[in-house]
C-alpha cells in the first residue's frame, strides 16, 4: 500500500518534472528553433510611434538615468511618459526636470491614494498619443536600438504585442541572485517562446509593448491584480491577440536582482499570489484547445507545484533508501531525483551560455554556488508559495515593493549618475 | 488582425521560422538537405526488400544453425527465471554482466512463451533474435543515410551487415551482445539526426546506456557516439544537446551501482555476491594471448571469424584505413568519423597483448564494419566516377570510368558472392543440433522418474529438461555450479555420488578440466546413449555409484 503510494507520488513529480524541463528547453532543441527566438534585423523603415510608460515611485536615484537611456534610442518616433506619485516629490523632482530638458518626456502624476503600478499605467494610458504603448521599470537599462527592433517585428509579424527580453545581470552580488538571474534566463531566452508559440503567455512586466488600442480595448491592467502583467498577457492571449517574443542578449532589458533576501521573499510572493489571483478570474477558461488551457493551469500553478515537488523530492529520496520498500518501487521514488538532476545540468550549462551571451566571467566558484545554492532556493520558492497562498487566504493584497540599489549599473554608471545630479 | 475585429481565437500561433544559422566549423560541405527517409519511396522500397532477404535468409534453418552455445542458454535460462518471477536468476546472480540483457530477453519472449510455455528454449527461441536482427538491420540502413551515405551504399551496407555469413551466424544466435548493438545503432541514429533535437540527442544518451547495460563492453564504443553528436551538433545549441546526452548516458548507467546499493551488494561482504566482485573477475578473466600470436586462444578466435568471412573482417578493416587515409579530401571520409572511431577502438581493444577475447567480441564490430566498408566503397566509387571530372571531359574517358566502375564492381562480385553464398547455404541447410535435439528427447523420455533425478547439463540444455519436468536448479544443474555454487554444493555431501546423470556435451567436458566435481562425476559414469560422433558428440552418461567407486576418488 505505501509502495503504491509512494510510486504514483514519484511518477506524478516525475511527470512535472520533466514537462517543466521539456518546457524550460524550448529554445535549444533545435538551431533553428535558437534562431527564431531572435530579433529580425530592422530594414531601417519606421512606421510605429511608441508611447513609453515609465512608473516610478521613490526612485529618484536611478530615474534619470533611465530617462537619459532611453532618450538615446535610434528610433524617431516616441514619447516618454513618467509616471509618479502625487506624495512623492522627490521622483517629481527628477521627472520634471527631464522633462524640461526634452519635449520627449511628458510627466503624469498619480493621484490614486492606494498606490500600485496597474494604477499608475492605467492613469496614464489616455494621455499615450503613440500606436504602440511600451512598459519599462524605472531602473531599467534599455539598448538603444530596442526600439527599431520592436517597431520591426511589428510591422513584419502583424503581432499585436511585443515582448522583448528582460535579463537580471548582476549573478555575482549573492548567491540567490546567481540563481535568480538564471531564473530569468531560462524564462526569457527559453519558455516565453514556447509560451507564444502555444498562444497563452503571461507577459513580463516591463519591455512589453501593446498597441495602444488593443490595450484600451482591454481596459488597461488590472488595478486589483498583484500580478498585472501576467494577467494582462492572459487576457489578450485568450482572446486570440497575437502574442511576439524576441529575445537577443545585446537588446535585452538589464535589471538587478532584489536587494536582499527578504525583498527576493517578498516580489516572488506578490508574483505568486498573483498568479494565483489570474488562475481565480479564470480569463484562461476561453482559450480554445484543451492543452492551451492545460498549460494555463498547469504554468499558473507551477509556484505551488514548485514549492510541493522542492519538498518532496528529497522525502522520496530518503524514503527509498531507507525504508524497506522493493527494488522496482525503490527505483521508481529515484525517478523525480533524476530529472531533478537533469534539471541541474543544464542549468549549469545554461550559466556557461549566459556567461558567454553576456560577456560576463563565470568562475568556477559560482558554478559551485549555482548548485550548492539549488536546495536552499528550493526552500525560499515554497516558503514564497506557503506564504503566498496565506496571504491570499486572509485577503492580504497590497503591494510589497521591492527597492533597487542599482547593483546591475557598473561603478563608472553610478558615479557619471551623480555627477549629472550635481548642477541640475 | 486588429484590435478593432472582434476577439478571433486562433488555436495556434506558430514561432518566427528562421533558417539556422550556417555553420562552417567542421568544414563539411552540405549535404542536399535530405528529404525525411521515411516519406521517401525509393528508401522505404530499397530497405524492405533487403530486410526481408535479411529475415529469409537469418530465418530459415535457425534453430539448428550454429550449434547451441551454452552461453545463449545461460542467457535465456535467466530470462526464463526473470518471467517467471524468480529474480535474476534461477541461481543467485552474482553480477557477472548487468542484467538489463537478459530483462530484455524475457520481454521479447514473454507473449510466446505464454501461449506455449514449452518453447521457452534455445532452439525455438531463436526465432525472436530476429526482431533484434532486422531492427538492427534498418538501423544500419537508416545511419548510412543519415551519414550522408548515397542510396544505394546505404543499401550496401545493411547487405553487408546482415547477409555476411559470419552476421548470419553470430546473429542468429541469443547474445547480449545483439541487443546490445542493436541500442548502439539506436544511439548512432539519434546522435546523427538531421533535426540536431536536443531530446533526440539525449535519446542517444539514454540508448547508450541502454547498450552498455546490456552488455558492458559497448563502453568502449561510447567515444565513437559522442563525436558523431558532435559532429552533427550545431555550434549554438551543441553544448546543451552533448551535455544533455552526457547526462541521460550517466544517469542510466548509475542505476546498476544504484541497484546493487538498494540491494545493498555494491562491497564484498561475507556471505554476499557483490558488484565489485563480480567487476573484479571480470577484470581479471584470464587472458587468451596476443591476437596475431599464432597459437594463442585469441589467434583461434581469429580464425573462427575469418572462417565464416573474411570480406567484413578484412575490407571493413582496410575500408576503415582508406577512409582514415583520405580524411582530408573525402567528404564520405568525416562523414563516416563515428563508425571509423568505433572500427579503430575495438581493433585496438582486440589488439592488447594479453586480453580476454571472447568469440561474441566481433558482434558489436559487425554494424560498423559494414558501414566503414559500404563507405569506403562509396569513396572509391566517387573517386573512379566524379574525381577531377570537368564538364567538357571527353566521352571516352567518361565511358572509360564507368567501364573501370563495373570491371570493380564484377570482380568484387566474382569473389564475394561464392564465398558468401557457400557461408549462407550451410547457414540454410545444415543441422548441427540433431544430437542436442535428441539427448533432450532421451532425457525426457527414458529416465523414469525426472522430478527425483539429479543430472548435470550444459546451460543450452537446461531449459529443455526443465520443461520434461526436472526439479531447475538443484534437480537439473548448470553443470560448473556443482563445483563453484556454495548453495549447489552444499546439496551434494557425498559429491558426484549425489547425482544420477551427466550430459557430456562438448563444453562440459572441455571445461571439466577445472571442475573437480564434474570431473569425477564424469569418471564414475559410463555412456547410456551417445548421439553425435566425433568431438561434437553428446554422451548422457548414468553415474555409477556401485563397482566402479574404486576408480578413485581424488
Amino acid at each position: 500500500m505505501t509502495s503504491v503510494f509512494i510510486a504514483a507520488v514519484s511518477l506524478a513529480l516525475f511527470w512535472m518534472a520533466a514537462f517543466t524541463l521539456w518546457w524550460q528547453m524550448h529554445a535549444w532543441r533545435t538551431p533553428e528553433v535558437l534562431a527564431s527566438t531572435r530579433f529580425s534585423s530592422p530594414d531601417g523603415d519606421q512606421h510605429v510611434s511608441f508611447s513609453l510608460l515609465l512608473p516610478a515611485r521613490h526612485e529618484q536615484a536611478v530615474l534619470d538615468h533611465t530617462i537619459q537611456r532611453l532618450l538615446e534610442s535610434t528610433h524617431t518616433d516616441f514619447e516618454i511618459i513618467v509616471i509618479v506619485g502625487h506624495d512623492d516629490p522627490e521622483t517629481t523632482a527628477v521627472a520634471e526636470r527631464a522633462a524640461e530638458r526634452d519635449a520627449r518626456v511628458r510627466v503624469v502624476v498619480d493621484t490614486h491614494e492606494k498606490k500600485n503600478k496597474p494604477k499608475a499605467m492605467n492613469t496614464a494610458l489616455p494621455h499615450c498619443r503613440g500606436d504602440v504603448v511600451g512598459v519599462f521599470d524605472a531602473e531599467d537599462q534599455v539598448h538603444p536600438e530596442l526600439l527599431a527592433h520592436v517597431d520591426h517585428a511589428f510591422r513584419t509579424t502583424g503581432a499585436d504585442v511585443v515582448q522583448g527580453g528582460v535579463q537580471l545581470i548582476n549573478f555575482h552580488s549573492s548567491w540567490y541572485s546567481l540563481r535568480n538571474c538564471l531564473e530569468y534566463f531560462f524564462w526569457f531566452r527559453s519558455r516565453l517562446h514556447l509560451h507564444a508559440q502555444k498562444g497563452f503567455i503571461p507577459l513580463g512586466g516591463n519591455t512589453v509593448f501593446v498597441r495602444t488600442d488593443v490595450l484600451r480595448e482591454a481596459d488597461g491592467w488590472d488595478p486589483n491584480c498583484l500580478a498585472e502583467d501576467c494577467d494582462l498577457g492572459v487576457r489578450l492571449s485568450s482572446v486570440g491577440k497575437k502574442v511576439v517574443v524576441a529575445y537577443d542578449s545585446d537588446m535585452v532589458t538589464r535589471e538587478e536582482t532584489p536587494g536582499s533576501l527578504m525583498s527576493l521573499l517578498k516580489q516572488r510572493t506578490r508574483w505568486n499570489q498573483g498568479f494565483l489571483q489570474v488562475y481565480r478570474k479564470k480569463d484562461w477558461k476561453q482559450l480554445p484547445g484543451f492543452g492551451q488551457r492545460l498549460l494555463a493551469r498547469y504554468t499558473l500553478m507551477t509556484p505551488f507545484f514548485q514549492a510541493f515537488s522542492g519538498v518532496v523530492i528529497p522525502l522520496n529520496v530518503a524514503i527509498a533508501l531507507f525504508l524497506d520498500v522493493p527494488v522496482g518501487v525503490a527505483f521508481i521514488t529515484f525517478l523525480p531525483a533524476v530529472t531533478a538532476l537533469v534539471t541541474f545540468v543544464f542549468e549549469i550549462v545554461g550559466l556557461h551560455d549566459f556567461g558567454k551571451q553576456y560577456g560576463l566571467r563565470v568562475r568556477f566558484v559560482h558554478y559551485v554556488k549555482l548548485l550548492v545554492g539549488g536546495p536552499f532556493y528550493q526552500v525560499l520558492l515554497a516558503g514564497a508559495a506557503v506564504r503566498a497562498v496565506w496571504r491570499e487566504q486572509r485577503g492580504q493584497n497590497d503591494w510589497e515593493l521591492t527597492t533597487h540599489v542599482g547593483a546591475h549599473l557598473t561603478e563608472a554608471d553610478v558615479i557619471q549618475e551623480s555627477r549629472e545630479d550635481v548642477p541640475a | 488582425m486588429t484590435s478593432t475585429l472582434p476577439a478571433v481565437t486562433t488555436a495556434k500561433v506558430p514561432a518566427q521560422r528562421q533558417p539556422a544559422p550556417e555553420e562552417r566549423s567542421t568544414g563539411r560541405t552540405t549535404p542536399p538537405k535530405p528529404t525525411r527517409l521515411r516519406s521517401s519511396r525509393p528508401d522505404l522500397l530499397l530497405c524492405g526488400a533487403l530486410l526481408v532477404a535479411i529475415l529469409v535468409v537469418q530465418g530459415w534453418n535457425i534453430g539448428s544453425y550454429p550449434t547451441l552455445s551454452d552461453d545463449e542458454g545461460t542467457y535465456l535460462a535467466q530470462a526464463w527465471a526473470v518471467q517467471q518471477g524468480k529474480g535474476l536468476a534461477h541461481y543467485t546472480y552474482w553480477y557477472d554482466h548487468p542484467p538489463l540483457g537478459w530483462i530484455q530477453i524475457a520481454v521479447l519472449t514473454w507473449i510466446p512463451s505464454l501461449i506455449s510455455p514449452e518453447s521457452m528454449t534455445v532452439g525455438s527461441m531463436r526465432v525472436m533474435m530476429l526482431v533484434i536482427s532486422g531492427v538492427s538491420a534498418v538501423l544500419v540502413f537508416v545511419l548510412g543515410r543519415r551519414l550522408s551515405l548515397p542510396r544505394w551504399a546505404a543499401g550496401l551496407g545493411m547487405v553487408i551487415f546482415g547477409l555476411s555469413p559470419l552476421s548470419v551466424v553470430l546473429q542468429r544466435e541469443i547474445f547480449l551482445d545483439n541487443l546490445a548493438v542493436m541500442w548502439t545503432l539506436l544511439a548512432f541514429t539519434l546522435a546523427a539526426s538531421p533535426s540536431r533535437h536536443l531530446w533526440h540527442h539525449f535519446g542517444a544518451g539514454i540508448a547508450a546506456a541502454t547498450a552498455v547495460l546490456t552488455k558492458e563492453t559497448m563502453l568502449v564504443i561510447l567515444p565513437a557516439v559522442l563525436l558523431t553528436m558532435w559532429r552533427h551538433g550545431h555550434r549554438d545549441t551543441r553544448k546543451f544537446a552533448l551535455t544533455g546526452a552526457i547526462t541521460a548516458c550517466a544517469l542510466i548507467g548509475f542505476s546498476y551501482p544504484l541497484f546493487a546499493v538498494l540491494k545493498g551488494e555494491l562491497f564484498p561482504g561475507g556471505g554476499h555476491v557483490s558488484l565489485i566482485d563480480g567487476l573484479k573477475y571480470q577484470m581479471t578473466r584470464p587472458g587468451s594471448g596476443f591476437i596475431l600470436d599464432r597459437g594463442s586462444g585469441s589467434w583461434g578466435v581469429l580464425q573462427s571469424w575469418l572462417y565464416y568471412d573474411r570480406v567484413l573482417i578484412v575490407g571493413g578493416l582496410a575500408g576503415a584505413l582508406l577512409l582514415l587515409a583520405t580524411w582530408r579530401w573525402s567528404v564520405t571520409a568525416r562523414a563516416l568519423a563515428g563508425p571509423c572511431l568505433a572500427v579503430a577502438i575495438l581493433a585496438v581493444v582486440a589488439m592488447r597483448p594479453n586480453g580476454y577475447l571472447p568469440a561474441m567480441y566481433i558482434i558489436q564490430a559487425l554494424p560498423f564494419l559494414a558501414l566503414v566498408l559500404a563507405g569506403g566503397t562509396a569513396s572509391v566509387a566517387h573517386a573512379v566516377l566524379r574525381r577531377w571530372r570537368s564538364t567538357g571531359e571527353k566521352r571516352f574517358v567518361t565511358s572509360g570510368r564507368y567501364a573501370l566502375a563495373a570491371a570493380l564492381a564484377l570482380a568484387a562480385g566474382a569473389y564475394v558472392v561464392p564465398h558468401w553464398y557457400e557461408g549462407d547455404r550451410v547457414a540454410v541447410t545444415a543441422d548441427a543440433n540433431a544430437p542436442y535435439r535428441a539427448a533432450s528427447k532421451w532425457l525426457a523420455t527414458e529416465v523414469d522418474d525426472p522430478t527425483d533425478t539429479r543430472v548435470l547439463v550444459d546451460d543450452a540444455l537446461w531449459l529443455d529438461l526443465v520443461h520434461a519436468g526436472y526439479e531447475p536448479g538443484l534437480g537439473v544443474i548448470w553443470f560448473y555450479k556443482a563445483d563453484l555454487d556454495p548453495a549447489v554444493t552444499k546439496t551434494m555431501p557425498r559429491g558426484w555420488k549425489d547425482l544420477d546423470y551427466v550430459v557430456a556435451s562438448p563444453t562440459v567436458r572441455r571445461d571439466a578440466v577445472d571442475l573437480p566435481n564434474v570431473k569425477a562425476a564424469i569418471q564414475h559414469s559410463t555412456p547410456v546413449a551417445t548421439f553425435g560422433t566425433g568431438e561434437d558428440r553428446i554422451e548422457i552418461r548414468q553415474i555409477q555409484t556401485t563397482g566402479s567407486a574404486s576408480g578413485g576418488e581424488r
